[in-house]
């Protein structure tokens, strides 16, 4: 599985708003565009999942995930943080590359653990490349995913 | 959506997180990629929680279920309770208020949520 196939420009935020770890998974959910229910429901669930440990993985990456009983596919947001986001990282740098990830609870795990692991690869990938922070538009930055990709 | 409802899907969520940190497998695969599943007292916190909200007629439903099965809600999709994979009596899969009245599967007796598309 390529990362540029699963992401959607309308579900990129380039420039994010949010200053603390609750207000980015707010703004992140926000770009899937659900439903009230669902929103808040997998917030909480997000919420949860944080709570067992941080969802970043280091140079200043992370990648809110779960499985939820309220979506039906694979669903991924990104964001980007200008100034950077305190999120318990264990390297405690600041994060700035966000990869939203929910998958549905039925189905293989296997399956969502694959999206998973090419999603924590390319982001890494993706985070020490330059050019990441002059992307200025959705289409660009995956164009960028595509090129690193090759 | 009924609130008994949204604390069931929450629980839901939940107790798979549980099972994901628990299985020796995930909790390995997670790891690689840069994930540690630490805080697993956390979590079992907030179930209980979770738990301590849910109605009592409910909360025993939800005991039974998730002895049973080690899950309480099914998803609907397509009409079919991914519970059991039996087709739902039409009459309840068309039904206005679906996610608003609580229903319970009745093949398998879980409490089921219709997933939107
Ligand atoms: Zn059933």
């Amino acid at each position: 599985m390529k990362l540029s196939e699963i992401l959607t420009p309308r579900r990129i935020a380039l420039d994010l708003k949010a200053r603390t770890k609750e207000e980015v998974l707010e703004e992140l959910v926000r770009l899937l565009k659900l439903s009230s229910p669902a929103r808040k429901a997998l917030l909480r669930t997000l919420t949860a999942r944080e709570e067992l440990g941080s969802t970043s993985v280091g140079g200043g990456v992370a990648i809110p995930h779960c499985r939820s009983l309220v979506v039906s596919k694979v669903l991924v947001a990104v964001g980007l943080s200008r100034r950077g986001i305190n999120f318990r990282s264990p390297d405690r740098k600041r994060v700035f590359l966000f990869f939203l990830i929910f998958a549905p609870l039925v189905g293989n795990p296997g399956e969502y653990l694959v999206v998973l692991g090419s999603v924590a690869q390319a982001a890494k990938v993706l985070a020490r490349d330059r050019r990441i922070k002059k992307v200025k538009t959705a289409r660009d930055f995956i164009k960028l995913v595509k090129e690193l990709e090759k | 959506m009924n609130p008994q409802l949204q604390l069931l899907i929450a629980l839901q969520d939940i107790l798979s997180l549980i099972r994901e940190a628990r299985d020796p497998s995930q909790k390995r695969a997670l790891g690689k990629m840069g994930f540690k599943l630490t805080n697993l007292e956390a979590l079992e916190q907030s179930r209980e929680d979770l738990e301590s909200q849910l109605s009592p007629a409910i909360r025993s439903q939800y005991a039974r279920a998730k002895k049973r099965y080690g899950r309480i809600v099914a998803p609907v999709i397509n009409g079919i309770c991914y519970g059991c994979f039996v087709k739902i009596p039409s009459a309840i899969d068309t039904a206005e208020d679906r996610n608003q009245t609580l229903y319970r599967c009745e093949n398998c007796g879980m409490f089921l949520f219709w997933v939107e598309k």
